[in-house]
């Protein structure tokens, strides 16, 4: 590990965002893994002698069932346990796909330039003239629905976010003296990329990184809102909310728990990505001190 | 500078035609990977190969792709959007009754988010260093964490079911009739037509959905206000109006306030185009009758001459926005002014 390295990964850890957010990170991983030791019933388990129960302190609760019952007496709580599986698998998975995917586009188009900068801008400007829930719909429409759909379609919606940002970076970082000092030492363009310019844009990349995987939550949530991500057996809080929303009258707590879910884990990531920017980012850390 | 602005305009307009033109083909091309058969879900459980053949023939889709993408093409060059497998009504009309539903709920959120987040953008630099200004930063960034469609569930479950004061279904109350239309646009119709009944229901069911969007835009406008104001009033002109003796009032507003704008206005230009997005959950959950809505039953139904067509009224509605935008960005900047 380089000093430099060393010293941006103590900027990083003296950010409180960036401690609150790995912390909330890092819980809901624990949960999701350990989902069948924490969830006190089955997911799937139904008692319909206890639906649409409300939670445990509220009047009529029952210890049993933490966070109460749906209307079909399904464990609120245990169905949000395994719910973050589906949201972490979902963000971990489309947030690394589309970084890879605009990564290499964004590394290849901003260093040669020229007719492969041209056309992917282009691919750019046309992905970017479709608000991405509806390119997420039409092409769930096309692919057929499931989760590795939706992981798939946000792949091949959100690569355009890494490509814009880090392609005009990719500009300034290979104009610079050691980018040719690399290609006059003998370096290939496949290597100057990997070793020279790669790690310079590395910061923005992991920024966007942690962002995106917060805009993944949102979007699978959305699509099991809408019936098109995992099968309705499964649970994932998009399918909770939808579920839930039809006895809102009578239980607004099965609402109000998958909501505050993706809640605290889209902020999560949110906090993670903003504080990761204001520590790496060298125009922030020079310019405005903490900012 | 009018004269440039639509010379400004043509050329948006010019550009956009080829990202139309691949923006189409592209929707064409996904919709085709469909693995279910469109034309079999929309007939009874019963029907016969031959009928199913006959509507695949009456639909176009037994023809090969790219003729049929052509056909698509040259239909639409005339207005003709072709007929709902599911609706059995023409697209055309489909889209002209959702249309200006989904524009007044764009135009109310929008105006709406702008307002609290311009309001919110000028009161963070007002108390920059103190705890208001953190205090504003934390809420921004909880609103932030919770989507539009999430918001929407939260507001009905507020104000619908816990606190039952507004309405939350539909664009009128179910006892008014619908007026004629005369533009489509219910605020803009009943004033026409000096309905204050209806002027007064409709702007109550936008209410609700109009606020879920204009929370997504808000604390974005008021970051992005902020930090350019932060920018702007360590300018020369600005120490320069201080020193004249000008009031802080009148030096934020009539000079600061005008340069920071335009970062602001190219926000908005980009969230207005990802508002569009956010209205097809917003429109579902609160069951207004916009685009949205019929995008989400179109895809439920797999009604592709649906989909197809109003996927690409929204490319025309992001694209029409950001050029919208650029002409706004020229009007209020004038060192854009000189021509090239």
């Amino acid at each position: 590990m380089t000093p430099r390295t060393r010293a941006a990964l103590r900027r990083c850890l003296a950010s409180p965002r960036v401690v609150i957010g790995l912390a909330l990170i890092a819980a809901a991983v624990a949960v999701a893994i350990l989902a069948p030791f924490l969830a006190p019933h089955d997911p799937q388990e139904q008692d319909l002698l206890n639906t649409l129960l409300p939670p445990a302190w509220a009047a009529g609760g029952v210890a049993d069932y933490p966070l109460g019952t749906d209307s079909l007496g399904r464990c609120v709580l245990s169905r949000l346990f395994y719910g973050a599986r589906v949201a972490l698998y979902v963000a971990a998975l489309a947030a690394t796909g589309a970084a890879l995917l605009g990564a290499a586009l964004a590394l290849v188009a901003g260093y040669f330039g020229g007719w492969v900068d041209w056309l992917v801008s282009r691919l750019v400007d046309i992905w970017m003239a479709f608000p991405p829930v509806i390119l997420a719909l039409i092409l769930l429409v096309g692919l057929g629905a499931g989760v590795n759909k939706v992981v798939l379609a946000i792949v091949l919606i959100d690569w355009t976010r890494f490509c814009r940002v880090l392609r005009s970076e990719v500009i300034v970082v290979r104009r610079r003296d050691y980018v040719a000092a690399a290609r006059l030492a003998g370096f290939t363009h496949a290597q100057t990329i990997l070793r020279e310019v790669l790690p310079a844009v590395l910061p923005l990349l992991i920024t966007l990184f942690s962002l995106e995987m917060g805009i993944a939550v949102i979007v699978e949530a959305i699509m099991s809102f809408v019936g098109l991500s995992v099968e309705p057996n499964v649970a994932a809080w998009g399918v909770m909310i939808a579920d839930a929303r039809q006895t809102m009258n009578q239980a607004p707590w099965g609402v109000v728990a998958p909501v505050l879910a993706i809640f605290v884990t889209v902020l999560a990531f949110n906090l993670t990505g903003d504080g990761l920017r204001r520590a790496l980012d060298p125009r922030l850390v020079t310019s405005r001190g903490e900012a | 500078m009018s004269r440039i602005a639509l010379l400004l305009l043509f050329r948006r307009t010019l550009l956009a035609i080829p990202i139309l033109l691949c923006v189409s083909a592209l929707v064409f091309v996904i919709l085709r990977l469909l693995p279910a058969d469109p034309v079999a879900m929309s007939l009874p459980p019963g029907a016969s190969a031959a009928d199913m053949e006959k509507l695949r023939q009456a639909f176009g889709l037994d023809r090969p792709l790219p003729v049929q993408y052509v056909i698509w093409l040259g239909k639409l060059a005339t207005g003709d959007l072709g007929v709902s497998i599911y609706f059995r009504r023409s697209v055309a009309e489909l889209i002209a009754t959702a249309l200006p539903a989904t524009l007044e709920l764009v135009a109310v959120g929008l105006a709406l988010g702008v307002a609290l987040g311009v309001a919110g953008g000028l009161a963070m630099f007002a108390w920059r260093g103190r705890a208001g200004e953190q205090a504003l930063d934390l809420g921004a960034a909880g609103l932030m964490a919770i989507p539009e469609f999430l918001w929407a569930i939260l507001l009905i479950l507020l104000f619908g079911v816990a606190w039952p004061v507004m309405p939350f279904i539909g664009r009128l109350s179910p006892d008014i009739a619908l007026p004629a239309p005369l533009t489509g646009f219910l605020l803009l119709d009943s004033l026409a037509r000096l309905r204050l009944d209806v002027f007064a229901s409709a702007l109550a069911h936008l209410a609700l959905p109009a606020v879920a969007l204009a929370i997504g835009v808000a604390p974005l406008v008021m970051r992005v206000l902020r930090s350019s104001l932060l920018d702007v009033i360590q300018e020369d002109y600005v120490t320069q109006a201080r020193l004249r003796g000008i009031p802080e009032r009148t030096v934020v507003v009539r000079h600061a306030l005008r340069n920071a704008a335009l970062p602001t206005i190219s926000l908005i230009g980009v969230q207005a185009g990802f508002m569009f997005g956010g209205t097809v959950l917003v429109e579902m959950i609160f069951a207004y009758p916009g685009l949205g809505n019929l995008m989400v039953d179109a895809v439920r139904n797999h009604d592709l001459p649906v989909i197809q067509a109003v996927g690409l009224v929204y490319c025309v509605l992001v694209l029409g926005i950001n050029a919208a935008v650029d002409v706004l960005y020229l009007a209020v900047n004038p060192r854009l002014r000189t021509p090239a």
